[in-house]
């Protein structure tokens, strides 16, 4: 209707709407994907979703993207996600590259005929709750069954890939990737179990844009600390406003305030890059004169942490082992 | 003299007018056929006459192409119309902050309420109209000037900038890449569902305006000759602050600021056209042609992949800011 | 006397001498300038995320002993501040250059996209490997300042509203062409977020030298030469009687106006409409003479870089909001006050 009326008003623009006009008149007839022969419900964050026993074909995006080459889901296609690359092992890696990209990193780049080409019987989207207005969902649900199951605050990560991969239904490999490492963890948790659970610790991040000027300070059940605690460390303190998600367990302080955030702390933790390398943002706290001033620091006790960005029990099987090799000076007093 | 040479511009836009729908239906073709796959224009015009069926093609390329074309269309006008007012070829809507106020609207929309789609709807028209009444008070004292509006109107994009940024600083980590995302208007996505409301509005400004093009015409041959031939100047400005607003606010609303469209359009329209002032017909027709060329491209460099449209008006737009300081540089 | 006070001492110390025919009131304003100037330096070195009582501060720069509060003043926010004096005299007084030598009372390196020249050719230089070091980063940031200013000065030199509009013209070319580039090769124009917005803080460690004896020897240079600026403005014919070759002294202004923008810029990043708002302020008890318009800009330009950075560092509950967002809101009204008042008639 309103397309017709806007056709009236400029004669050369009418010419292309009387096309739409009729183009318009043949809607509906969608989401014609072969129904799989047995259906279950699935809760995600967009709601019961009624999805496939055992799908064939799976598109996921996000966080998502690492959770299903490791579960070996039946993937199709993905969306680009760089910042998981240094963390996957070379065979996955390789399948990564190899898959169909249907998206790019940001959500508003979501390829749908690239979707539709792909011809999925399930599509499962990790981006957070707030990113999924960007995200045209009704018209991936014209495609195949769509579940959202995206990240809410950082150590939430076991949880929400359990769930992604119970959606593709790729849990068998999933739950011995989760063995390995609750063994290696608690293993790793008698070690130091003398040392860890008496000190207090305090976490220097470099996840988001750390602003000229500030730190981020990672409290527990943050992206740096979460794999630690479950060694037992402790991370003390708590966000001074806390806000939704990751503003619920980090904080972008000014450098100013270092002595106050981890004037208390035995042992600080830094995150660095997979290579080693320390992050600008990183570097900039460890040059400052506050940071040599802090005890723990002075008492040689602040240690980097590799793979702290770790999302999938693959990729955290990385953190531990690169935990261990930090705090292995802590066992030798 | 003056007669023949009227009639030789009218001849001009009309050679004008035919070329431009040529172009607009041969872009809309690709659009159709261009995708993921390859649709040949045979098939896509069985699925237009409804002799076959394509979901793709009626419902996902067809919206936005139509998107395309009648945003630009919307933008080409309302970039017309602000420079008329402003006769300067610089007073757009997105230099003089209108796109940047409407953005306000969208992030406030995004991390203070939910962020639905009617809440940025909203928010983005009143932060387009807000920021333009500001403007327009703050311009009109004593009289009005089309060149002190734009430079105050850069002086106000400069200060909603500022307070963008501070709510984006503010703002969750992930809420904020989701603004960042936004901040470069994009056209993918959009459905029918999408389109209506807009359309509809963008449709009535335009009618509004066109009844009274012609008064338009004669404002712009200067204040003096509107006067003797009895045209309300105030009210026909607030009009055209009015119209503009609204077809800027429109398109941000569902799009994103896509910038610099409404910049280039009507210049390059009248260069075509060959016209005195800023005619409104060449300038939504090479909107329309720019916007749905610039929203191939954003589809095809980086396919699969899809760009954002704003990315790459926005370089258009630098090329031709370019040229033009260019052409000023020799003629000075 | 504090630290910052005492840094302001070789920019302040040519001044009078040069202008001592003209004493009394003009000269009590001044040294009201100064003393304002070392209060919002204290204050500054106070205010932050850690309150640092005045005395305290005091007692770090003259009575220096180590702790936390001492290191937080003399390391994180001494530095700072006299970066902000640096870069706050320089832009105000490049601005008022530009505004003497163009007779344009809208003109403002930032404004005419002389910033953003010199932080774009900045970020070109360092993404081709090239802008090393501060040398490197100086030499590519006045590079870039100066064909940008000449750009604009070609294009928009007939009136004031027209120079407004080619500068924010090559600003947004700019910007534009930095997007596409920062797509085409998003590892290599990373950096690109740095310079697009100015800021002044963590640069405590960079060093600085090198920039900030540029900003001092400019700023000598400028009180040097606001004699003959002063009488190119009472019109070409009258500087020729009174022995100032007006080439030269044009040059000579120009190549100030662009080390210290260039300078400033690659210390902080772009910052705009400092350069706008001080010299506008001072105008008036300037009374026409460009010595003291110098003066007093080199004296309250720092002083409102100064309040621009405690604001950056006050706005957000944690963190802190880049100085440059903060004199882009600053500025506004200030440049519409300045069309308001001066754009109408040269129209």
């Amino acid at each position: 209707m309103s397309i017709r009326r806007s056709s009236g008003l400029i004669g050369a623009v009418s010419l292309a709407l009387v096309l739409a006009a009729c183009g318009s008149s043949d809607e509906g007839g969608s989401g014609d994907s072969a129904k799989a022969p047995k259906t279950r419900v699935f809760t995600a964050d967009n709601g019961k979703i009624t999805i496939p026993a055992d799908p064939k074909r799976v598109v996921a995006t996000g966080y998502a993207v690492p959770v299903m080459i490791e579960a070996d889901a039946p993937l199709v296609g993905i969306s680009s996600w760089k910042r998981g690359e240094p963390m996957m092992t070379d065979e996955d890696l390789a399948t990564y590259k190899k898959l169909t990209k249907v998206a790019g990193e940001q959500a508003a780049e979501t390829n749908y005929e690239a979707v539709a080409e792909a011809e999925p019987d399930l599509i499962v989207i990790g981006v957070p709750a707030p990113v999924l207005g960007d995200i045209d969902v009704k018209r991936l649900e014209s495609i195949a069954p769509v579940v959202a199951i995206g990240p809410t605050v950082p150590s939430a990560w076991r949880e929400l890939s359990r769930k992604q991969a119970d959606a593709a239904g790729a849990l068998d490999k999933f739950d011995a990737a989760q063995k390995t490492y609750e063994a290696k963890a608690a293993e790793l948790k008698a070690k130091y179990e003398d040392v860890l659970p008496q000190l207090k610790l305090g976490h220097v991040g470099a996840y988001g844009e750390v602003a000229k000027g500030t730190f981020q300070r990672e409290f527990g059940g943050s992206w740096g600390t979460n794999i630690a605690e479950d060694l037992g460390a402790a991370y003390y303190g708590k966000v001074k406003e806390a806000g939704e998600g990751s503003r619920s367990v980090s904080e972008y302080p000014s450098i100013e305030e270092l002595p106050a955030a981890f004037g208390e702390a035995d042992v600080l933790t830094y995150s660095v890059n997979a290579d080693g390398s320390v992050p600008e943002a990183v570097q900039y706290v460890l040059d400052s004169k506050l940071w040599k001033n802090l005890p723990a620091v002075k008492a040689g006790k602040s240690f980097p942490l590799r793979y702290t960005e770790a999302a999938t029990y693959g990729q955290a099987m990385k953190t531990l082992d690169a935990i261990d090799e930090s705090f292995a000076p802590l066992l030798k007093r | 003299m003056n007669h023949t040479l009227g009639l030789r511009v009218e001849r001009r836009t009309a050679v004008l007018v035919v070329v431009m729908v040529a172009l607009m239906l041969c872009l809309a073709l690709l659009g159709l056929c261009y995708g993921a796959s390859w649709a040949s224009p045979g098939k896509v015009f069985a699925v237009l006459t409804g002799a076959e069926r394509s979901v793709v093609i009626s419902d996902w390329r067809l919206p936005r192409v139509l998107a395309g074309l009648v945003f630009g269309a919307a933008l080409g006008v309302a970039g017309a119309l602000f420079q008329n007012l402003t006769r300067n070829p610089m007073g757009s809507p997105d230099v003089i902050g209108l796109d940047a106020g409407a953005y306000t609207g969208a992030l406030i929309a995004i991390t203070v309420l939910s962020g639905t789609s009617a809440q940025l709807a909203t928010g983005s028209v009143l932060g387009g109209l807000l920021v333009a009444a500001a403007i327009y008070l703050l311009a009109f004292e004593r009289g009005f000037s089309g060149l002190r509006l734009v430079v105050i109107g850069i002086a106000v994009n400069a200060m909603v900038t500022a307070v963008n940024s501070w709510i984006v600083l503010r703002a969750e980590l992930e809420v904020a890449i989701a603004a960042v995302g936004w901040s470069a208007g994009s056209l993918n996505g959009v459905g029918w569902g999408d389109l209506g409301i807009p359309f509809a509005i963008i449709a009535l400004l335009l009618i509004l305006m066109t009844t009274r093009a012609h008064a338009m015409h004669q404002a712009s041959l200067g204040d003096a000759v509107a006067a003797t031939t009895g045209v309300a100047l105030n009210r026909l400005r607030l009009l055209m602050v009015l119209v503009g607003v609204g077809c800027t606010a429109t398109v941000t609303a569902v799009a994103g600021p896509i910038a610099f469209i409404a910049l280039a359009a009507p210049q390059i329209g009248r260069r075509l056209a060959g016209a005195a002032g800023v005619p409104l017909l060449p300038a939504a027709l090479t909107g329309a042609v720019l916007l749905q060329g610039a929203d191939l491209l954003a589809q095809m460099l980086l396919a699969p992949v899809a760009l954002p449209v704003g990315v790459v008006s926005t370089a258009i737009g630098g090329c031709y800011l370019i040229w033009l300081l260019t052409k000023e540089v020799r003629r000075a | 006397m504090t630290a910052a006070g005492r840094a302001s001492g070789p920019e302040v110390s040519g001044g009078p001498a040069r202008t001592r025919r003209a004493f009394s009131p003009q000269l009590g304003l001044f040294v009201g300038g100064l003393v304002l100037l070392a209060v919002v330096a204290v204050l500054s070195m106070g205010v932050g995320a850690r309150p640092v009582p005045p005395a305290e501060v005091v007692r770090a720069l003259l009575d220096y002993q180590g702790t936390d509060d001492h290191v937080i003043v003399r390391d994180v926010r001494l530095p700072r501040s006299l970066l902000a004096v640096a870069v706050g005299a320089a832009l105000a007084v490049a601005g008022a250059l530009i505004q003497t030598l163009a007779r344009n009372p809208l003109a403002e390196p930032g404004i005419l996209g002389v910033t953003a020249g010199a932080g774009f050719a900045i970020t070109v230089g360092s993404a081709l490997g090239l802008a090393v070091g501060q040398a490197g980063e100086l030499g590519f940031a006045i590079v870039g300042s100066v064909l940008a200013a000449l750009l604009v000065a070609a294009v928009g030199r007939r009136s004031p509203l027209r120079l407004v509009l080619t500068g924010v013209a090559l600003t947004a070319v700019l910007s534009g062409v930095a997007l596409g580039m920062r797509l085409m090769l998003p590892d290599v124009f990373d950096t690109y977020r740095f310079w697009s917005v100015g800021s002044l803080a963590a640069r405590e460690q960079a060093p600085l030298a090198l920039p900030l004896t540029a900003i001092v020897v400019c700023l000598l240079g400028a009180l040097l030469l606001s004699r003959a600026l002063n009488a190119l403005t009472l019109g070409e014919n009258v500087a020729h009687t009174l022995g100032a070759g007006v080439g030269r002294v044009r040059g000579l202004a120009l190549v100030l106006i662009t080390v210290l923008c260039g300078a400033a810029t690659a210390v902080a990043g772009p910052i705009l409409f400092v350069g706008l708002i001080v010299p506008h302020l001072v105008r008036k008890p300037a009374a026409g003479s460009v010595p003291w318009l110098i003066l007093y800009t080199m004296v309250l330009g720092p002083v409102l870089l100064l309040i621009a950075d405690i604001g950056s560092r006050v706005l957000l509950p944690t963190g802190e909001v880049p100085v440059g967002i903060v004199t882009a809101f600053l500025g506004g009204p200030m440049l519409i006050w300045a069309v308001r008042r001066y754009g109408a008639g040269s129209l």
